[in-house]
């Protein structure tokens, strides 16, 4: 225990998710290691389809038992493996150490009860609260993610609120016992834009305050640039370039980052058409045995890059890309050979 | 001030909890719609007249009087007298206590049974769904009558009569009730809030209980409250044939197995008309009732 980290809030080694198709088990996450700190605002990046929510779904382990399983792979949080965990025992850490906050608001919060019964069965599952101090704590929380009268939002339904406020609810809801750790899943995907600007920031000061660690995955690089410290992107499961936001917007080295960062809207630039990627993300069961899983769709891509699979290593200090362009990702057999 | 703004706060909480529950919404929605309220006022009239029965009606109903049998209906005897000399309007009031006592029992159970076999079967997925619901079709297909009929005679004289019927026609019926609880929570499940639910820690047991079952009640109840019409006529079929109530507890298949006898069908109405009346207006109500929730229940109903 004492030579592990003690920055190192969440780690998870290669980790390996797959779901059954069909009768055969394919990787959904593969071979992902990733490192939350402390206090840090991690952004996971990519496509539809690429494993990011599949990996925050592993982590907090709810994916659906009979259909998928972490074939592979730990995941530690605070210096202890949580992946084999019983039901019981993750139901402390869930919503207590860790929580989650889901893309949808609309259907995240269920619609026969009050807002205030919500957020006091998270106080009820984890304290000995009292109704009486669970309700007043509710309100209080309510308040501290900016609902504007609290003291009434409280005995409303879901229905009565807006697509912000009920993020807003599942916020505070997420944060009611202080969790160390936030996995927020497209927290804001589904609203408008100035809804999700004023959203980043509230989840930027609770992480301040409240002294969290974020994971904050989303497909929105813009989001990213203000958010995070650091930025992992991954494309069909894997991860292919972990730097510094610094280092990533400016010096992005894989060409999947390159192509993700040209196909954001500016306005500083006149352009014709927005470019896009070229392509889809594979389905699990036409992903590639071997080679680089993006070489299919990659520009750049080289013919030995559907053969020899690159391997995810540091090409400078803090920044770790995973492309046969880098000499540094070409695995040692192969160069022997 | 401080004063003020608390009663403020409580009428607020007050006027928005009223308003928006969705149970507060179907029940308004419930009231506004006459005919289930008409047919809500039947049942409850009904109910209490039978439940009262014993108070307001001075009559032995199991006493034989061979010297008044079949007597036409008089000022003595309301709807006439049966086959034994036996008054017909105290008859039908206290049948109606059993017809009741079983169509709500046999409901409540095979509600109870129906949920907690479907919920589980729909919320954990599997084997164990499998199994839940191989079971489930295995009672589905039970030659129903047959099986009263056998399990009321091994039954009967170890439990009370009424009783045992219920306990047969609970055991038997419940498969319906448990496909579409599990149909249900297998749509309900998928909705995000579950997901959320678990993420801050609910068990399985509390997911079910506080989450699932709130969402899909407004669907077993319509379901129950259909089911309650269904098992009165259970009740009266089987005793009609003979193989329901003992012979000896009026019930409204009781009273009807008399028309039986061909002359008692063409020649004296009054002794089946009314427990037959009975059973109509009932089952009627019930299902006016059932549909009135239906629609109470569903959000995009105006009417």
């Amino acid at each position: 225990m004492s030579e592990r980290d003690v920055s190192a809030l969440l780690e998870v080694k290669d980790l390996e998710t797959s779901f059954l198709i069909n009768g055969k088990y394919y990787n959904a996450v593969d071979g992902v290691s990733l490192r939350v700190n402390r206090k840090q605002i991690v952004g996971i990046v990519g496509e539809s389809g690429c494993g990011k929510s599949v990996m925050s779904l592993s982590i907090m382990n709810l994916l659906p038992k009979n259909i998928s399983r972490i074939r592979r792979g730990e995941i530690v949080f605070e210096g202890k493996r949580i992946d084999h965990l019983g039901e019981e025992e993750l139901n402390r850490i869930r919503g207590k150490e860790m929580a989650m906050i889901f893309q949808e608001p609309m259907t995240s919060l269920n619609p026969v009860f009050t807002i205030g019964s919500q957020i006091a069965e998270v106080f009820f599952t984890h304290t000995n609260l009292s109704k009486k101090e669970a309700r007043q704590r509710s309100i209080e929380l309510l308040r501290s993610v900016g609902i504007a009268r609290p003291e009434s939002v409280v005995n409303e339904y879901p229905h009565q609120l807006s697509g912000g406020m009920r993020q807003r609810v599942m916020i505070a809801m997420a944060i009611a016992c202080r969790p160390k750790l936030l996995i927020a899943d497209e927290p804001t995907t589904a609203l408008d834009v100035t809804v999700q600007a004023q959203i980043l920031e509230l989840l930027k000061d609770i992480q301040a305050t409240n002294e969290m660690a974020v994971m904050l995955i989303t497909h929105d690089l813009g989001v990213v640039a203000e958010m995070c410290d650091e930025v992992i992107v991954m494309y069909a499961g894997k991860i292919v370039e972990r730097a510094d936001v610094h280092s990533l917007f400016y010096h992005p080295k894989h060409p999947y980052t390159k192509l993700l960062m040209e196909s954001i809207p500016r306005m500083d630039r006149e352009v014709e058409t927005l470019s896009s990627i070229r392509g889809i993300v594979p389905s699990l069961a036409q992903m590639p045995r071997s080679g680089c899983r993006f070489a299919e769709r990659c520009p750049k891509a080289m013919p030995e890059c559907k053969i020899v699979t690159p391997k995810l290593t540091e090409h400078s200090p803090g920044h770790e890309v995973a492309c046969l362009l880098y000499e540094e990702s070409v695995p040692v057999h192969e160069v022997m050979k | 001030m401080e004063v003020v703004t608390n009663k403020n706060d409580a009428e607020r909480k007050i006027a928005s909890q009223s308003n928006h529950s969705p149970w507060a919404l179907a029940r308004k929605k419930f009231i506004r719609n006459k005919l289930a309220m008409v047919s809500l006022s039947f049942l409850m009239l009904l109910s209490l007249l039978s439940i009262l029965a014993p108070y307001i009606l001075n009559v032995d109903i199991a006493r034989v009087d061979f010297l008044n049998i079949n007597l036409p209906p008089s000022s003595e005897h309301w709807f006439g007298t049966d086959s034994n000399g036996r008054d017909v309007f105290a008859r039908t009031l206290y049948g109606g206590r059993v017809s009741l006592l079983i169509g709500l029992a046999s409901t409540l159970c095979v509600t109870l049974i129906g949920t907690i076999i479907g919920a589980i079967a729909g919320y954990v997925g599997g084997k164990i769904d499998q199994f839940l619901m191989r079971l489930t079709d295995f009672v589905l297909t039970f030659p129903f009558t047959v099986f009263v009929v056998v399990l009321n005679t091994i039954l009967i004289g170890k439990v009370s009569g009424v009783w045992t019927l219920i306990m047969v026609i609970s055991l038997l019926s419940w498969g319906g009730t448990a496909r579409i609880v599990r149909s249900k929570i297998l749509a309900e499940k998928e909705n995000e809030y579950i997901l959320a639910a678990i993420s801050v820690g609910c068990s399985p047991f509390k997911v079910i209980a506080k989450h699932l079952l709130p969402n899909v009640a407004s669907t077993i109840i319509v379901q129950a409250s259909l089911l309650m019409a269904v098992m009165i006529v259970v009740e009266s079929s089987l005793s009609f044939i003979g193989f329901g109530v003992p012979a000896d507890t009026p019930s409204w298949g009781n009273m009807l197995s008399e028309a039986r006898n061909s002359d008692v069908l063409q020649n004296k109405p009054w002794i089946w008309v009314p427990p037959c009346l009975a059973i109509t207006f009932t089952i009627l109500s019930i299902n006016f009732v059932g549909e009135g929730l239906k629609d109470a229940f569903n959000p995009k109903s105006n009417r």
